[in-house]
């Protein structure tokens, strides 16, 4: 599903050059669950957005499924991700003013799909991130957790086999924290690849199948 | 082609942001208003201005008098009509009669058996009965000298005090045309001689004499013959009042120039706004769209869209504004500044005239500077990599 070869993220600073992710190798399997632990600063949320093709590397190659999408120009890209990857952030960023309902369409405007089709998927996605009877709040009139449902539902709008969660209970209370975990357990369990970034300790006992790989100044220390 | 998901968010999008889009909205609409109303009022008076000076003859013969403009002898017209090239050859008796302080009206005499001077007029008068006119002294008034006598209680006649002291009454027969105010607002008909009496000349004099001479070749050999007709005879050709229009109008032009650069001012303070705003306030929310697979292209079309949208709107709700004030209003205010002095005080209401060029180049410099002030900064926005704005 994702495979990483060789992959190096550095910035040069006064002629050195100061490495993100040095030589990053993995490879995640269709359906498995991948939890990339590590400090802040380790390099696991640059590593995510180089695998949503929001950030590039210096070198080395990102499959998903098959596709390099580093090297993907922006027209292919964007669809990509529209209809591959749904991305949960670790500040929601949905968009203010907007209701959930709305918020949820957006992937699926930049798709080309029909307003009641996308209504439809938009409501549905809802339901499942269990948000749906707050459809027509903005997030300004909705709690943390509440977001969060609501960037899940964006995230499985488009029915992406790939599900990125970057730090996704950092801004979240304990009950919410482990309502989100109860969620991405049944992602997983529908069959979804996910890989969820995060320095959270409640990811160390999730009861589910899953692994945990290790980034620590941009190497991986266990995969 | 965008399907009907895209506009329900592009309206979405313009409903969310409301209150900046109609602050923005207000001002452009502000500033098209301005330039529109600018434009409007100089296409209208220039095209008043060409449409009088079409009207006027070839050639007018003055006699001066100690460097002053002085009555000529009407026994001038014989010597004219005899010169080979000349043609409609008009008598004529005119000058402003000051009712008070600030009220002015031009008394044009004319001579309404001759049907040179009489064929000008049949635009300006409504169906006159001639015969009925002619019986007694009357005279044809315009809107506004109609409206200044009536406020002053003189509804049916009029007792003009004469240069020599002496009082003369004339009859208000009929109101000019309301349709022709723009030149015959402050103007008064009456017959020749019944403008001579009022205006204080002696019935052998005349205020000029006007002529046409339809070959423009011959016009210098003309003019030359006129000039030598009396040493004090001054010629002034339609070209020599083309030019003193001119002047007239290119100190006019000083003020809208001065109002056109403080519009463009405004307009650039407002880009540069617009310019900064899209930076901060546009840069999550397009690394959003972004993120979760919209294109540039179509980040680009979005905000395109969302942006002519505000232009258009802004452009057609500033002319139609711009054209009520001037047509329909009078355009308060800016008449005063423009035509604040007494040479263009004929222009009572300005004729609707659109200059659709002029027109159309404020809306495509308006609308490519906007939307270049806010496509640019969404480009550069749009083209850096989500992350960095996430």
């Amino acid at each position: 599903m994702v495979t990483i070869e060789n992959l190096n993220k550095f910035y040069e600073i006064d002629g050195q050059k100061q490495y993100v992710l040095n030589d990053i190798k993995l490879n995640i399997q269709k359906g498995e669950c991948v939890i990339l632990k590590g400090v802040s600063g380790s390099g696991k949320t640059t590593l995510l957005s180089i695998i949503a093709g929001l950030d590039k590397p210096s070198s080395g190659k990102v499959l998903v499924n098959g596709e390099p999408i580093s090297k993907l120009p922006d027209m292919h890209l964007s669809a990509f991700r529209a209809e591959k990857i749904g991305i949960v952030f670790q500040n929601f960023n949905l968009l203010d003013g907007v209701s959930l309902l709305d918020n949820a369409i957006v992937p699926l405007v930049a798709a080309k799909v029909g307003l009641k089709e996308a209504k439809q998927k938009a409501l549905n996605a809802l339901k499942v991130a269990n948000i749906e009877h707050k459809a027509n709040k903005t997030p300004s009139e909705l709690s943390g957790g509440e977001k969060q449902r609501g960037a899940i539902a964006r995230a499985l709008v488009a029915n992406p086999n790939l599900i990125l969660c970057d730090e996704p209970t950092a801004n979240l209370d304990i009950a919410n924290s482990l309502s989100f975990i109860q969620t991405l357990k049944e992602l997983h369990h529908m069959g979804k690849t996910i890989i969820v970034a995060t320095h959270d300790s409640l990811f160390e006992e999730l009861d589910f199948k899953h692994r945990v790989v290790e980034i620590s100044q941009g190497l991986l220390v266990d995969s | 082609m965008r399907n009907n998901s895209f506009f329900y968010f592009l309206t979405l999008n313009l409903l969310k942001e409301k209150r900046r889009f109609v602050g923005i909205v207000l001002i452009s609409t502000l500033l098209i208003f301005l330039l529109s109303s600018v434009l409007f009022i100089s296409s209208s008076i220039k095209t008043t201005l060409n449409s009088s000076l079409k009207a006027q003859p070839d050639f007018i013969v003055q006699n001066i008098k100690a460097g002053k403009v002085a009555p000529i002898k009407a026994e001038q017209v014989d010597k004219i009509v005899n010169i080979y090239g000349v043609n409609k050859v008009t008598k004529r008796v005119y000058g402003r009669y000051f009712f008070d302080d600030k009220y002015s009206a031009l008394i044009v005499g004319v001579d309404f058996l001759d049907e040179q001077s009489s064929k000008k007029l049949v635009k300006i008068m409504n169906s006159v009965d001639l015969k009925s006119f002619l019986s007694k002294d009357n005279m044809l008034v315009g809107q506004g000298v109609l409206s200044y006598l009536k406020s002053h209680y003189y509804a049916t006649n009029y007792n003009f005090l004469t240069p020599s002291g002496q009082m003369q009454k004339v009859n208000i027969f009929k109101a000019l045309n309301a349709k022709s105010s723009l030149i015959s607002n402050d103007m008064i008909i009456m017959p020749l001689e019944l403008a001579q009496k009022v205006l204080g000349l002696k019935e052998s004099e005349l205020t000029d004499i006007a002529l046409n001479v339809p070959n423009d070749s011959e016009w210098s050999n003309i003019k030359a013959k006129l000039e030598s007709l009396n040493f004090s005879t001054r010629v002034v050709s339609k070209k020599d009042m083309k030019k003193a229009y001119e002047n007239l109008f290119n100190y006019k032009g000083g003020l809208f120039l001065v109002l056109y650069l403080i519009v463009i001012a405004t307009f650039s303070l407002l880009l540069y706004l617009r310019y900064s705003l899209a930076s901060s306030l546009e840069r999550k929310e397009i690394a959003i769209l972004r993120a979760v697979g919209w294109s540039i292209k179509d980040v680009l079309e979005l905000k395109f869209l969302e942006n002519i949208f505000l232009v258009i709107f802004a452009f057609v709700l500033g002319s139609s504004l711009a054209y009520i004030y001037v047509f329909i209003l009078g355009a308060p205010i800016l008449k005063d500044i423009f035509l604040g002095g007494a040479n263009l005080k004929q222009f009572a209401t300005f004729t609707p005239v659109v200059d659709y060029s002029v027109l159309s180049t404020i809306f495509i410099v308006f609308a490519v500077a906007f939307l270049g002030s806010v496509l640019i900064p969404v480009w550069k926005i749009a083209v850096t990599e989500p992350k960095e704005a996430l």
